[in-house]
């Protein structure tokens, strides 16, 4: 056994974060850690990270006993945790962000090129398609977390954490991390793996364990585990939809577009939405579908030929207040960014984004903008202590309810969905499907966005497939399949 | 009690406040008297109602460098229209004359998307000068009774400037916790992509901001023109630095998104008192500059979360 944690127990105020939690790990395995948000993952992952010092229990590393008092001892100790945010410096190169802290040469003259050259070795015998000379921020998120790995082994790490490693990459990336997982298994590293999705737990982890409420519930050999087990036990229920679909798409088109251009991303999409049904659009990272939300809601330029909301003829579409004039809605796709100031608490988020509904031209009504929180969270079911709690503070499933919450409020008439169900937990993603099964229903348009092809498939009516920007083809009913999507979205032609 | 604490926790800078009064109390038996306190709040007022409006600035993450020279062009149109007769029309151009700066400075921000430290330091060099060619760098002295009564006279016993401390303080508070405006002012400055696809014009509450921001200077530039009785050219330099530690001292963040009026308030005090203090004790001025470095240096470390 190369690492064990025995009965590690850790307390915030308030909270029981993990009881007295067991997990080991063999020299050469991929061991899957999952569990909701909450539930403790990554508690663990920080205490073996040097992050966090537990309060009870011990960790033995090759059959000693160890203490991490800082990020420093672990990674001497060869462990190396991939965080999910990765941690590069976006403005430096590839290979110096590969031997940063570690540079060659010395302190008054660095040795650029003997950096560059090592860097190219290393990616090459990794057989990483990578630039060492390329800037970080150039790369897509994909490439991004090659430099961590990169990274992470050149610090002769046996150990790599990574944390949801593939949340933000496309299926046709998984693939390939996962094959340079199992190259690193083979030659003896061992990987802590924590992923929301489950079907890659069953394709590239040995073992896996859950946490539930900063317990552990179960460990053991994949193998002897079921899909719909797991999800029992991370949620303590069982779930017996994980996609449920109840929309009732009707012939009436409620919703047109013609030749839209994005410039630099989106080129010629023409497409529409029927009443009540449920429209895809996939593709690979990079291939333009989220450029396309953040034109037609106008946080990009963008223009059209014709764009039709409700027989209602839209001439252009400028900013997002245009957009909301009009009733379109777009749930950005990283919640982080782009739908939460993170720094203010519930009320203010939605107040924010509903001043019309709290405000008469100048002054806010408190009072409302609370009353409006309040059923938010009802409606929602958001769980909160309350509504001045700061969003920062919330789970990522809850956050991810605070902006739909804000947006909806709207009654929007077209609702443009990016990656709504990313990065939270299995029980919320079951929650959201069903608000875009309701929406559907209620009349509201709804286009939905994902990179998640299961999501696509069980849930969409028709499916956009973009490439490169352009749109490939349509799929609708039984052409849906996760094959005929990805074949689309890598450009080999559709019969 | 425990919200008392939860109190103090919110605005450091009142803690910081209570000790330095107790300090220089101890120090100085002149210090702890009620006319000494006028004097400190009259002192502070310049300075507080600049860094009032700096506070709306940095809590939607931007920074006005510019407040110094605007205010002194404010002070400069002011100064002479009042020699040519109207008070009321001398304070209205004074206080247009900051807005347009500050709208200036808005728009620029806003609509050309360049950094708000870099179009304020433009700006500030720009308002110098035209100040400068303004009044050919001559002071102009020399002002009615009615006028100087706003920098000199009091109600009640209390000094006007410090009544109009007082107002652009509540107007301030009010702005912040009760208007679209202040909601935004701290929307923008925790995530601005955030608030522009919540739909908000962003652009358009920016300029707005800024201009208030030079309003708030061209105010207390009509308090200062009033009570020296005079207006020149030099005015206002470095009072941009004055304010942006009042508000640091306040607990904002220079990141954006945090930050009080009542902590810039007591952040304003505590720069003054210093002063104040440092002068009763007959501490020469060459020292009081470091003393005023090191309470800033020393705040900040301590609000560090």
């Amino acid at each position: 056994m190369l690492l064990k944690m025995e009965k590690i127990t850790k307390r915030f105020p308030g909270v029981l974060a993990l009881d007295n939690v067991d997990f080991d790990l063999r020299e050469g395995e991929i061991h899957a850690l999952v569990g909701e948000n909450g539930a403790g993952k990554s508690t663990l992952i920080k205490i073996l990270g040097g992050v966090h010092q537990p309060d009870g229990g011990r960790i033995i590393l090759n059959g000693q006993e160890v203490h991490f008092s800082s990020p420093v001892d672990s990674q001497k100790a060869g462990i190396s945790v991939i965080h999910q945010e990765l941690n590069l410096a976006e403005n430096l190169s590839v290979a110096h962000n590969i031997f940063l802290g570690r540079e060659k040469g010395s302190w008054w003259n660095i040795d650029h090129k003997r950096m560059r050259k090592e860097a190219e070795e290393i990616l090459k015998r990794l057989s990483f398609n990578l630039n060492p000379s390329a800037v970080v921020r150039e790369l897509n998120v994909s490439e991004k977390q090659l430099v961590a790995i990169a990274k992470a082994l050149t610090l002769n790490a046996r150990i790599i954490v990574m944390d949801e490693p593939t949340a933000t990459i496309t299926e046709h990336e998984v693939e390939r991390l996962f094959s340079i997982m199992k190259d690193l298994k083979k030659n003896g590293v061992s990987i802590i793996f924590i992923s929301h999705r489950l079907d890659e737990i069953f394709s590239v982890a040995d073992r896996v364990t859950v946490l539930r409420d900063g317990k552990k519930v179960a460990s053991g050999l994949v193998e002897d585990f079921t899909k719909d087990e797991l999800v029992r036990l991370m949620v303590g229920r069982s779930i017996t939809d994980m996609y449920p679909k109840y929309n009732v798409p009707k012939d009436e088109v409620i919703f047109e577009v013609e030749g839209l251009e994005v410039p630099g991303f989106v080129k010629d999409v023409t497409f529409n939405v029927k009443r009540g049904e449920i429209f895809g659009v996939a593709g690979l990272v990079g291939c333009g579908k989220s450029e396309l939300a953040l034109g037609l809601f106008g946080a990009v330029k963008s223009y059209f030929k014709k764009m039709k909301l409700f027989d209602a003829e839209v001439k252009e579409i400028k900013n997002p207040m245009d957009a909301l004039k009009l009733g379109i809605v777009m749930i950005p796709e990283d919640r982080k960014k782009m739908g939460l100031i993170l720094d203010l608490d519930i009320v203010k988020n939605i107040a924010t984004a509903n001043s019309n509904l709290v405000a008469k031209l100048v002054n806010i009504s408190w009072r409302k903008a609370k009353s409006l929180s309040n059923e938010a969270i009802k409606k929602f079911s958001i769980k909160a202590s309350s509504i001045k709690q700061l969003t920062k503070n919330l789970s990522g499933g809850n956050q991810q309810k605070v902006v739909l919450a804000k947006y909806l409020f709207r009654e929007p008439r077209l609702v443009i969905l990016v990656e709504p169900t990313r990065g939270i937990d299995v029980g919320a993603k079951v929650e959201v499907y069903h608000l875009i099964n309701d929406l559907a229903n209620r009349g509201t348009g709804v286009i939905f966005i994902s990179s998640e092809l299961p999501e696509i498939v069980s849930l969409c009516d028709r499916v956009l497939v973009m490439h490169r920007g352009r749109q490939i083809t349509i799929l609708e009913g039984n052409e849906i399949t996760q094959e005929n999507i990805l074949r689309a979205a890598t450009g080999v032609e559709v019969a | 009690m425990k919200r008392f604490f939860e109190w103090m926790r919110r605005y450091p800078a009142f803690v910081g406040f209570i000790g330095i009064v107790v300090v220089f109390s101890l120090l100085s038996d002149r210090f702890f008297t009620i006319s000494n306190f006028l004097n400190v709040l009259r002192q502070v007022s310049i300075q507080a109602i600049i860094a009032f409006g700096m506070t709306i600035v940095i809590i939607s993450g931007g920074i006005d460098l510019s407040v110094g020279s605007v205010f002194a062009i404010s002070a400069a149109v002011l100064a002479s229209i009042l020699k040519t007769g109207n008070i009321f029309l001398a304070i209205l151009a004074g206080i247009a004359v900051g807005g347009a700066f500050g709208l200036f400075n808005g728009f620029v921000i806003a609509k050309g998307k360049i950094q708000p430290f870099i179009v304020t330091l433009a700006t500030m060099a720009i308002a110098r000068s035209f100040t400068l060619v303004y009044m050919q760098g001559m002071p102009i002295t020399g002002f009615s009774r009615t006028f100087r009564f706003i920098g000199r006279g009091s109600i009640g016993g209390i000094p006007v400037p410090v009544l109009i401390m007082f107002g652009m303080f509540l107007l301030t508070w009010y702005i912040l916790s009760k208007t679209k405006l202040g909601l935004y002012a701290y929307s923008i400055g925790g995530n601005e992509e955030a608030t522009r696809l919540s739909g908000v014009n962003v652009d358009m509450y920016k300029m707005m901001i800024y201009t208030l921001s030079g309003t708030f200077s061209a105010v207390s530039a009509i308090v200062l023109t009033a009570r020296l009785n005079s207006a020149q050219p030099i005015f206002g330099q470095n009072y941009e630095l004055d304010a942006i530690a009042a508000v640091v001292l306040g607990g904002a963040s220079l990141s954006g998104g945090k930050g009080t009026v009542v902590g810039t308030l007591f952040g304003a005090l505590i720069m003054g008192i210093i002063n104040n203090g440092l002068n009763l004790l007959n501490v020469s001025p060459f020292y009081q500059q470091a003393v005023k470095g090191a309470v800033i240096l020393a705040a900040v470390l301590l609000e560090r979360e």
